[in-house]
């Protein structure tokens, strides 16, 4: 579903991202761990064709970043952390107005609808307007912008920032969900312990480049139980 | 639904929930502009009715009874004073009147519109008749009559175009605050579209969607153009309409000031849809300046710093609009970009636009605007400029 090679951006004499090689499949979630300014924006920025790669490639969906922007963008979802939606809109008008982009209107747009509505526990606040909903339901609302054209590919990046202790739940109980339908997710993040719960592979980065990449299991191993122990293990050139 | 509509949808909704725009952009200036306009004309104007009704106190050094009786007829109450000049200075008297050597020296305070002005103005009209009596006596007592001093009679008359007449003295002040309010108008939105979107995080959601840039950029552009002609079209009807209903209603309090109030439009069909056609093509170059500034700021204030400028760059040519009349106009003074914009509505207002002067106006504002629009367009493509963060 994802296929990176070589990926990389400078920014004057600075590697954002150095070289990136990486492969996710349908029903993955692949967890890319690391620091704040390790790069892992920089490179879902990249995915979703928000940024021109400096060198290298990736195809998301089998459509090429570079030459069908277009085609990326309407097989992908982006949830960012903050929950940002447009504050003077309703939860419907948000989605009906995102969800326009990728063709779906009318009946379509209603079942679209009630099928998000139904997973995310959502249909109470749709007719709100986004600046009077709890954290928890605009949380929902940035998810359901992001999925309601059913994207092969859906990219988090710190999607708990910000979040209460139950909104997090409903979040990481979501990827397991989208993760459940067959497809692929790639769950940006620097809590380590969100990534052990609920990644099947997971990628470290540091200084832009990917400095380990393995399966949960081999990570959580490497870091005695633990992955952020791995990280800071596989940063000190241990095992 | 094409996407350019539906981006101007969200950008309207977003503007009519937003009561604060709302009221500021469109309602305030209804509110504002007859108040701002005429309300000082309509108090100096009743300040001036009441000073001539009333009778004021003025001291007097030295003057002669006829000439004290002149300003008793004028409705005024001369007190004798050794000190008129420090008596006024000091606000003991709204003026003062001194006689020596067969000079009346009128004391008052005379910078700006004080009420000290208008009894000064008494006082001269008073001495004024008193010394044309004085001459007619004189000239009776030679056996001649007065007239010989008017042996001709001048008579000046307004030759002015309709439209000039009724717009008045405040034919600059319509195209000037058409361009301010396309100018204020135009911002709070182009801000919120750029900016606005940039600081909340939801540009990159919106960037991340299957559009064309151009689309985005369009969709927004209409929207804040919207925005801008219906501020400027409140502000200007705020405007005419004040000037009607001061023109109506307080003729009577207008007493005592310039007679060629205006205020009003009296204007061919054809030169409102000019003066439509004019303000869109303006409105439209400066949503597109105002969303490339937008973009490329980082916050909803650092958008404000960049756009208050511009409001300043064109105050100058605005303020030397009321001295057009004494401008050699040159064709390529309609090349200029916003300065063309602001002599043609003037030319609109007063009635004296040219067929040609139109037209390279609008061909040289619709090519700056396509410019622009292609700058805004280009700032949205830009990685440094969309994350400038």
């Amino acid at each position: 579903m994802v296929k990176a090679e070589g990926l990389s951006k400078t920014y004057t004499h600075t590697w954002a991202v150095d070289h990136l090689s990486f492969t996710v499949g349908k029903g993955e979630v692949y967890g890319l761990l690391g620091p704040n300014g390790a790069g892992k924006t920089t490179t879902l920025r990249m995915l979703a064709t928000l940024l021109r790669p400096s060198a290298g490639t990736a195809a998301v969906a089998g459509y090429d970043i570079r030459q069908q922007p277009l085609e990326v963008r309407r097989n992908l979802g982006i949830v960012n952390g903050g929950m940002q939606v447009y504050e003077r809109l309703t939860g419907r008008e948000v989605l009906q107005f995102f969800a326009g982009f990728y063709g779906i209107e009318g009946r379509r747009f209603r079942e679209r609808l009630e099928w998000v509505s139904a997973l995310l526990g959502m249909d109470r606040v749709l007719d709100k307007l986004v600046r009077e909903m709890s954290t928890g339901m605009r949380q929902k609302i940035v998810i359901a912008r992001a999925i309601l054209h059913q994207p092969p590919v859906l990219l988090l990046d710190e999607a708990t920032a910000g979040l209460d202790v139950f909104a997090r739940r409903a979040l990481l109980d979501f990827v397991l969900q989208y993760r459940g339908l067959g497809h692929a997710l790639i769950y940006s993040t620097h809590v380590m312990s969100e990534a052990e719960e609920v990644c099947d592979r997971v990628g470290f980065m540091h200084g832009g480049k990917l400095v380990y990449e393995g399966s949960k299991a081999e990570a959580l191993a490497l870091g005695q139980g633990s992955l952020e122990r791995a990280f800071i293990r596989r940063l000190e050139g241990g095992a | 639904m094409s996407a350019v509509v539906r981006i101007y949808i969200k950008e309207m909704l977003s503007v009519l929930r937003e009561r604060r725009v709302l009221f500021t952009t469109l309602l305030l200036p209804i509110l504002l502009m007859p108040i701002l306009m005429y309300g000082p004309l309509l108090f100096f104007g009743n300040a001036a009715r009441q000073t001539q009704a009333q009778v004021q106190k003025v001291g007097v050094q030295d003057l002669p009874p006829v000439a004290l009786e002149a300003l008793r007829t004028a409705r005024l109450e001369p007190v004798p004073t050794a000190t008129p000049e420090a008596d006024v200075r000091e606000q003991r008297f709204q003026a003062a009147v001194r006689f020596r050597g067969g000079t009346f020296t009128i004391y008052g305070r005379l910078s700006g519109a004080t009420q000290s002005s208008l009894v000064v103005g008494k006082i001269e009209t008073a001495l004024r008749d008193y010394k044309d009596s004085l001459v007619a006596q004189a000239l009776q007592a030679r056996g001649l009559s007065p007239e010989v001093l008017e042996p001709v009679r001048i008579v000046t008359q307004d030759a002015s175009r309709v439209q000039e007449r009724a717009a008045g003295i405040f034919a600059f002040l319509i195209p000037y605050f058409l361009v301010i309010f396309i100018l204020n108008g135009g911002q709070a939105v182009a801000i919120d579209a750029t900016a606005g979107e940039k600081e909340k995080g939801t540009l990159e959601a919106l960037l991340a969607a299957p559009v064309p840039l151009m689309q985005v950029v369009l969709g927004k552009a209409l929207a804040t153009l919207t925005v801008a002609l219906a501020a400027a079209l409140a502000g200007v009807g705020g405007i005419v309409l004040g000037g009607t209903l001061v023109r109506g209603l307080f003729s009577g309090l207008l007493q005592g000031t310039n007679p060629d109030l205006g205020g009003g439009l009296s204007l061919e069909p054809w030169a409102y849809a000019a003066l439509l056609a004019t303000s869109v093509l303006f409105a439209a170059l400066m949503v597109s300046i105002q969303l490339s500034l937008g973009i490329y700021a980082r916050s909803f204030k650092e958008a404000q710093s960049y756009m208050a400028p511009l409001l300043l760059v064109f105050i100058v040519p605005l303020l030397l609009l009321q001295f057009s009349d004494f401008l050699i106009q040159q064709p390529w003074f309609y090349l200029i970009p916003a300065f063309n914009v602001m002599l043609l509505l003037d030319g609109l207002v007063k009635g004296s636009a040219e067929p040609w002067q139109l037209l390279l106006t609008w061909g040289s504002t619709l090519a700056y605007a396509g410019l622009a629009l292609g700058l805004a367009v280009r700032s949205f493509q830009r990685e440094d400029v969309v994350f400038r963060n």
